[in-house]
């Protein structure tokens, strides 16, 4: 890069740098705003209610479980498969996962009728919880991204450090899925959750949805910073995103498929609200942005041209954020025992909601917003402290 | 009302009522369990009601409600011989001898009470508002407190109980305040069909446990294993408007 376009470069930085970082400390402000909000008025001020009692809240956390997923993986895959394509992004790679799992950590807060109560879950934890399992990998991961954010951004790492922590980081990155996973997958009372696919399901689109933040970030990143990562690497992320989306798409058909094929009236009365029913809308665009259209460039030739890839990326997120709302809404619509009257809403005027509707709120949409500008805030912040300063020349 | 000028109702009532509502013979380790009669159960919402009041339940919410079978609330069954059928379902917390719900709590704030006739009960102070509980309830019954609780005259709260918090779960407690009184609970108490039985389901002697065997008492939804305390005792006849 020339030395003009590497001083334009920084000149653009510096007259948008304010005005990002102004954004993001906005939004959080925002969010924090409406939190405060909500907890002063209990979870009324959200759109939930009895039958429908997890919502947005709760999505986005199994969607940041998700994310978090592609940072740690690729860093570690490649740590262990001896891959030298994808260490130029191992930085932002990590970088990426433990401000997304942090973020999930936070998501739990909004979601609690009674936040000041959360320390009680590690004052007298209950070991057949899966909330509790949660915490603890969540934990665990969490402290992996941040050793291995440190041996990253040390002078002189030593070699095989980060070798050693990828034995530690797969199996907590396949755990930490696949408990968010049992969350809903252990529950008998909701037979779309309960089968033996969750896990899997999870950490498959987990690697979707991971590997698409990161393909987006680091185009980016790439875009805004000196920072440059190899160039061959967005079309090898793009390669492994063929194999993930395959995987994913596999489960999900082979779930439908028994469902549908076996006829369990409970479950299928569930599938019927995704595959032609209210959710419908959700369901198919999670199949065509989800699955098809970023397969279909990922697994063509279009994949050479960093764009298409970016797109596939960018589609794949949004298409695994439609799967988490259809897991948890398809449920929450059908209670099994679904006589007339139904579940009490929970508020005045709401004794009962036989056909309950579940719209966010604005308090939510704010709440989220300030979540989604921490993560902003962490990435911009890591990126201009951790992740850039390794590709400049010593001294 | 001040806490103060609340009576307890058992000791409101006339010694005949109270008679009337004594738990009677128990054994050494009592199990509480309920059977619920379809055939006697005429769906007035009387129990639904009193529990309401009894249990301070605030707005919007209920621990006890019958469910009408049929196409819906006001429409009956079509009868297989071509007459109008009406049937109910009262539910309440089924109180499960392994209860999905007290699994799923992070903070044992749900626990099933051994002290207390293993009824299953919630413990609003551990309470952290997850709801994690209502998720894995096949029954729907527990309900959360989304906003302060509101009645429906301010400062005229009934209830023999105390309030629940903002932002917790709550549910039917098997009107454990009565039972510690020797009382069934006021659902039981209250229903003008007498077609609840309350008892000791570890007293094979007693009326409950006789009558589960002798009508061939069904749980709701058994095939989820987990084992609730309140039996159904099915139609022996189909009732025809």
């Amino acid at each position: 890069m020339s030395a003009v376009a590497t001083t334009a470069r920084a000149a653009e930085r510096r007259s948008w740098g304010p005005a990002w970082y102004g954004l993001l400390v906005g939004g959080m402000i925002v969010g924090l705003g409406c939190f405060v909000y909500q907890w002063v008025n209990g979870l009324a001020v959200t759109g939930l209610s009895n039958t429908i009692s997890w919502g947005m809240y709760i999505i986005t956390f199994m969607f940041l479980v998700g994310i978090s997923a592609g940072g740690l993986i690729v860093a570690a895959g490649a740590e262990l498969v001896g891959s030298e394509r994808f260490s130029s992004l191992q930085r932002l790679a990590v970088l990426l996962s433990g401000a997304a799992i942090l973020a999930a950590a936070i998501s739990i807060m909004p979601d609690l009728g009674r936040p000041q109560m959360v320390w009680r879950m590690l004052r007298q934890p209950h070991w057949t919880s899966p909330l509790i399992w949660d915490v603890i990998i969540i934990g665990v991961y969490l402290t992996i991204a941040a050793v291995d954010l440190y041996i990253l951004t040390r002078p002189n790492p030593r070699p095989g450090a980060l070798r050693t922590m990828a034995f530690f980081a797969l199996p907590a990155a396949v755990l930490v899925h696949s408990i968010t996973a049992w969350i809903f997958g252990l529950l008998v009372a909701r037979p779309f959750w309960n089968t033996a696919l969750m896990a899997p399901m999870f950490v498959s689109s987990a690697l979707v949805s991971g590997l698409g933040l990161l393909i987006v970030t680091a185009h980016v990143v790439d875009r805004t910073t000196e920072w440059e990562p190899d160039r061959n690497v967005f079309d090898d992320l793009g390669r492994l995103m063929v194999w993930f989306i395959a995987v994913d798409g596999f489960l999900l058909f082979a779930e439908i498929l028994t469902t549908y094929a076996s006829r369990v009236p409970d479950h299928l009365k569930q599938l019927n609200v995704l595959l032609t029913g209210r959710l419908a809308p959700v369901f198919w665009a999670e199949v065509v942005i989800g699955v098809v259209v970023p397969f279909a460039i990922c697994a063509s030739r279009l994949r050479k041209r960093r764009g298409w890839v970016v797109a596939a990326g960018a589609l794949a997120m949004v298409g695994v954020f439609a799967k988490r709302i259809n897991i948890v809404m398809t449920s929450m619509f059908m209670p099994l025992v679904g006589l007339e009257p139904g579940i009490p809403g929970g508020r005045p005027g709401q004794e009962f909601a036989p056909d309950p509707i579940y719209i966010p709120t604005w308090v939510e949409a704010g709440i989220l917003l300030g979540l989604a500008c921490f993560i902003g805030l962490v990435v911009t912040l890591g990126v201009r402290y951790l992740v850039v300063p390794e590709r400049r020349p010593a001294g | 009302m001040p806490e103060d000028t609340k009576i307890s109702p058992v000791d409101a009532l006339p010694e005949a009522s109270r008679e009337y509502g004594a738990i009677g013979e128990v054994s050494d380790d009592p199990r509480w369990g309920m059977a619920v009669d379809t055939e006697r159960c005429i769906g007035c919402w009387s129990c639904a009601v009193i529990c309401k009041s009894e249990n301070d339940v605030p707005l919007g919410m209920w621990w006890n409600r019958i469910l009408t079978k049929g196409e819906a609330l006001d429409t009956p069954e079509t009868s297989e011989s071509g007459g109008l059928d009406m049937s109910w379902v009262p539910l309440a917390c089924q109180h499960c001898d392994d209860p999905p719900c007290m699994k799923v709590c992070p903070t044992s704030a749900t626990f099933v009470d051994a002290e207390h006739g293993y009824l299953v009960e919630v413990n609003q102070d551990d309470c952290i508002g997850r709801r994690y509980c209502m998720a894995a309830c096949p029954y729907g019954v527990r309900v959360f407190n989304w906003g302060e609780p509101e009645y429906a005259v301010d400062g005229f709260d009934l209830g023999m109980v105390e309030g629940r918090p903002i932002g917790s779960v709550e549910k039917c407690t098997m009107c454990i305040h009565r039972l510690e009184e020797g009382q069934v609970p006021s659902c039981v108490w209250s229903c003008p069909a007498q077609a609840r039985i309350f008892g000791d389901l570890n007293d094979s002697d007693g009326e409950l446990v006789r009558t589960i065997e002798d009508r061939g008492a069904t749980q709701l939804l058994e095939e989820k294993g987990t084992k609730p305390k309140v039996y159904y005792l099915e139609e022996r006849r189909r009732r025809s408007l």
